[in-house]
């Protein structure tokens, strides 16, 4: 059932089919059968058991970049987001709810969206993802990636900031948007999504002085999987504010910074002690006056003593040693963030990391707003430059008339310098839409050049003709649109051309009050004229019909049949006479006659072939001497004549010929 | 026969003219009307100004300067010189313009209806009919870029349920989007069929944001949440008498306290949360709507007051630039 026209609906969860994981699906089949010899069991048709196992996979460690349909806020960018909660909206609806947890009550999502300020905690990008949990951890099953990015936090900012227990289930909901709704859908194919919500709101930070400061925020879609019990049970037993404190930009920049040169340079920070003491507002101010003891002074060197000697990325006992180390592998998205809050033991407050699923970056900021945008607009029509323009240094004023025209300078084609006028498409005064109105069609753009009243051209039309002219002209596809478009009315216009030049010849066949389309039958009439004639006068078109019978070819024979035949084989007519044998015995003995026929002859035909050539040459010289190019050139054997044309038949004149007479009659007629 | 053939070539001219389309008025995409049907959609798309390069459409800088938003109405002189621009590719003899002269008055007619059913929903019944004025607005501020995918919506009278009331997309009284493209990062080209009374922009709905309202107080922000009835998705009390402050996780900047919020929703029975709250009925009470800007409204008479004609501009276009 789809939701209506720019409605949607919302589902607490939707539970997958299956959960992520190795799946095995066994089937096993029982029959029985009745036959003659008595009923069969199944043991009788026992077929054999089939285990197929099979793996449901689903984003574990890194969210496919199209898996992601929209965050809020967006990356990247500046705002007053600090009465929205942020969230990440996922096209695959099961997502959330796909894993189980251990501990975790069932349909716990096994996903959040935390949000840390600038200074809380580190992202690490392009970690094992054996080193993206908190050691100790594992997560069983395969791994979707090799590489994944984590977030490093202490035990005491997820107590602070992380969603308890209780609160994980309301942070996950399933949406429905109607799916012609492009703005709610936004690419999604099937119109459902999953939404995670973040449980912080991103506050801007203000200084001393109460003005607002611009606040970076990290949200990171967190992977929660067996670090379920890291999380709080539920919200500490304190009671709650009504009110909340901006962040404070002390807590945050002094601090990052400060680590930064004890790493580098290796020297103590004693003054920070007391400033961070004296200025950090009351909660936050107790961990950071802690983390800025002799212990950091301690860690720093023994952080850039590590770094040099080994790049070992578990060795990560401070968090200063990852800051330095690792600070080159940090995208750009992680920057700022990979600094720890506090360096405080690992004992008294434990690091914990989570793999990061989609992490983003957005700035946090008091006064822009999309309201105050709108609202502090200049609003006017286009044209309008207010009541004192604003100067440019180096620039002429804009020269620009109530109109929207606006002076500009113009080179014309004698090359002169003038300024002319030109106003674009957007116009500061009404149009009237009657036809009236509307530009005549004009073929060229020096027709729509025009001079106003003060001497100087007007342009804007001339250009519009031009800008459409060129535009037109870097599509090859309309080129040619454009230009069979006209072939094909030019060929109908030759067409209709043609019939009406002849109208009374094609009345003659096609009968009168004819239409274009009665032209389609002329091939079918020519094809009936032609078989009428053919079968009216035969020997015209076709000569006399061959005999049925034929003579054979007479033998002339001369004298006797033995003279022929021993002239025939060059022999004397002699041998053949006699009886038989004697004729047996002469035919026997005689000599057969050899004659030097070949060598003789062969002289005379080389001699023959050749003086041939030679006149044949001759010949087609003296010709095209004469003819000149009358003749067929034929690759292979040169210049030959062409074939020779038989005298003409004369043909009976018939119907048709009959009518075209008539029709050059006519024709002469006309045309005095 | 040289004569009759001489014949054929003078006629050509007079067939050419008598051959001139009957603007067609439905018709699919991809057939062809009184020109073809790729001609037909670039066209239509080009009358829009698509592609036009970006210093014909403003010619000056200082004429959009930043942060402004300029209205206007389209020329339709200029956007017919465009496309006879286009059409002249290839007009070679007198022939080819007898025919493009013979064709062009069913060319323009179709490019007026279809100019309107560019955006239409494919549900939608087609747009037809005379054209109209085309209006509409350049955005230049860093809303645009910030804020992409915002949601402009017009209307010919000043909407009676005000200015923060919901509405259909197949409102009456709405004026249809023609074109509404970002330019320019930072730049938002809008084109109104029609001449609008008010022009609501918009934050973009990014899916549905959810939030409070807040109050500022020095160093501490105080949160409060309006109620919603889960059946109706009505506020409970318009007047803010039931509203709910937002409970916060003591130590932390911003973040809050769910399990506490919930509690106090479960006070309120219609919220659907005095039986457990679950996570589609907390996202129901959490959804903000956008901030809308509201020009023109006829309270506050903007364009009216922004321009101020000094010559009398209609005898000067008669006089000047009617051929």
């Amino acid at each position: 059932m789809a939701v209506g026209k720019g409605k949607f609906q919302l589902y607490t969860r939707i539970d997958p089919p299956l959960s992520a994981g190795e799946w095995r699906l066994r089937a096993s089949q029982n029959l029985e059968a009745q036959a003659q010899t008595g009923e069969l069991t199944a043991e009788q048709l026992k077929i054999d058991e089939a285990e197929i196992h099979f793996r449901v996979k689903s984003p574990r460690y890194q969210l496919p970049p199209d898996q992601l349909l929209s965050t809020f806020p967006p990356a990247n960018s500046f705002g007053n987001y600090g009465s929205r909660l942020p969230q990440a909206v996922i096209k695959r609806r099961t997502l959330p709810w796909e894993r189980a947890m251990d501990g975790a009550p069932e349909g716990t999502p096994w996903l959040a969206l935390v949000v840390i300020a600038e200074g809380e905690a580190r992202l690490e990008t392009g970690v094992d993802i054996a080193d993206c949990v908190t050691p100790g951890v594992t997560l069983s099953g395969v791994a979707d990636v090799e590489k994944g990015n984590c977030l490093v936090v202490r035990k005491s900012l997820i107590d602070k900031v992380f969603p308890t227990q209780n609160d994980l289930p309301l942070l996950a909901h399933a949406r429905e948007v109607d799916i012609s709704d492009t703005e709610l859908m936004m690419g999604d194919d099937d119109g459902f999504l999953a939404v995670v919500i973040a449980n912080r709101l991103p506050l801007p930070a203000k200084d001393d002085d109460g003005n607002e400061v611009p606040v970076k925020y990290l949200a990171c879609l967190i992977n929660l999987e067996n670090q379920f019990d890291a999380l709080l049970e539920r919200s500490p037993d304190p009671e709650p504010l009504f009110f909340t404190q901006f962040v404070t930009r002390k807590t945050t920049f002094v601090k990052a910074t400060a680590d930064y040169d004890h790493i580098n340079m290796g020297t103590a920070g004693a003054f920070r002690r007391g400033e961070a003491i004296a200025r950090g507002p009351a909660p936050r101010a107790e961990a950071n006056s802690k983390g800025s003891s002799s212990y950091s002074v301690a860690s720093g060197v023994a952080a850039s003593k590590a770094a040099t000697s080994a790049s070992a990325k578990s060795q990560w006992s401070t968090a200063s040693l990852d800051a330095s180390s690792s600070i080159d592998l940090q995208l750009d998205m992680a920057r700022d963030f990979n600094i720890a809050e506090a360096a405080v033991g690992n004992l008294l407050d434990p690091e914990y990391r989570f793999p990061v699923l989609v992490h983003w970056r957005f700035t946090s900021t008091e006064s822009t707003t999309f309201r105050s945008l709108m609202e502090n607009l200049d609003s006017g029509l286009l044209g309008d430059v207010g009541e004192k323009p604003a100067q440019t240094a180096g620039r002429m004023p804009l020269e620009v008339v109530e109109t929207g025209h606006v002076g500009l300078e113009h080179k014309t084609r004698e090359g002169d310098e003038v300024r002319s006028w030109y106003r674009g498409p957007l116009l500061p005064h009404p149009t009237t839409s009657d036809d009236a109105d509307r530009l005549p069609l004009a073929h060229s753009s020096d027709q729509l050049r025009i001079v106003v009243p003060d001497g100087r051209e007007d342009l804007s039309l001339a250009s519009a003709f031009e800008v459409g002219r060129l535009l037109a002209l870097s599509r090859p596809s309309m080129v040619a649109a454009l230009l069979r478009w006209r072939q094909q009315h030019y060929q109908a216009a030759r067409l209709s051309s043609l019939v009406e030049a002849k109208r009374e010849v094609w009345e003659t066949i096609l009968g009168k009050d004819f239409v274009l389309e009665d032209l389609d039958a002329l091939g079918p009439l020519a094809g009936r004229f032609l078989v009428d004639a053919i079968v009216k006068q035969p020997e015209t078109f076709l000569r006399a019909p061959r005999p049925r019978v034929t003579p054979g070819r007479p033998i002339p024979v001369d004298g006797s049949a033995t003279d022929v035949l021993g002239k025939g084989l060059g022999l004397g007519a002699d041998l053949f006479r006699g009886d038989l044998d004697s004729m047996l015995e002469k035919v026997r003995k005689a000599e057969v006659p050899k004659v030097d026929l070949v060598l003789k002859e062969l002289g005379t035909r080389q001699i023959h072939a050749r003086l041939d050539r030679e006149l044949d040459i001759e010949r087609v010289d003296l010709v095209s001497n004469a003819l000149a190019n009358r003749f067929v050139f034929n690759p292979v054997a040169g210049p030959v004549f062409p074939p020779i044309k038989l005298a003409p038949t004369v043909i009976a004149p018939d119907a048709l010929d009959a009518i075209l007479a008539a029709e050059t009659d006519n024709e002469d007629e006309d045309q005095p | 026969m040289s004569n009759s053939k001489l014949d054929i070539l003078e006629n050509l001219g007079l067939q050419l003219e008598n051959a001139s389309a009957v603007p067609k008025t439905a018709f699919a995409v991809d057939d062809d009307s009184a020109m073809p049907a790729e001609l037909r959609n670039w066209l239509v798309r080009l009358r829009l100004l698509d592609d036009v390069p970006f210093a014909y459409l403003v010619a000056d800088s200082e004429l959009l300067p930043p942060e402004s938003i300029r209205w206007f109405y389209l020329d339709r002189r200029w956007t017919d010189a465009l496309v006879q621009g286009a059409l002249s590719v290839g007009t070679i003899n007198s022939d080819d313009r007898i025919q493009l002269n013979a064709q062009y008055e069913a060319i323009r007619a179709e490019l007026d209806v279809e100019e309107r059913n560019l955006r239409k929903h494919p549900d939608d019944q087609r747009h037809s009919g005379k054209a109209g004025p085309i209006s509409g607005f350049l955005l230049r501020s860093s809303a645009v870029s910030g804020w992409p995918g915002l949601h402009v919506r017009a209307f010919d009278v000043d909407p009676a349920e005000g200015d923060s009331a919901r509405y259909d997309e197949d409102d009456p009284r709405r004026i249809r989007l023609l074109r509404l493209e970002r330019l320019a990062p930072a730049v938002l080209l809008c084109l109104f069929d029609g001449i609008p009374k008010v022009v609501h922009i918009e934050e973009p709905r990014q899916g549905i944001q959810f939030g409070f309202m807040h109050e500022d107080n020095g160093n501490q922000r105080k949160a409060t949440l309006r109620p919603r009835d889960k059946a109706t998705f009505d506020y409970l009390a318009e007047d803010g008498s039931k509203d709910i402050d937002v409970p916060f996780r003591a130590g932390s900047s911003g973040v809050v306290d769910i399990r506490r919020l919930s509690e106090a929703l479960a006070k309120e029975t219609a919220t659907g949360a005095a039986d457990g709250l679950d996570s589609a009925e907390y996202a129901l009470q959490l959804v903000r709507f956008p901030w809308r800007q509201v020009f023109g409204d006829v309270d506050n008479d903007e364009i009216g007051q922004v321009f101020r004609p000094t010559i009398k501009y209609i005898d000067m276009v008669t006089g000047v630039f009617k051929p």
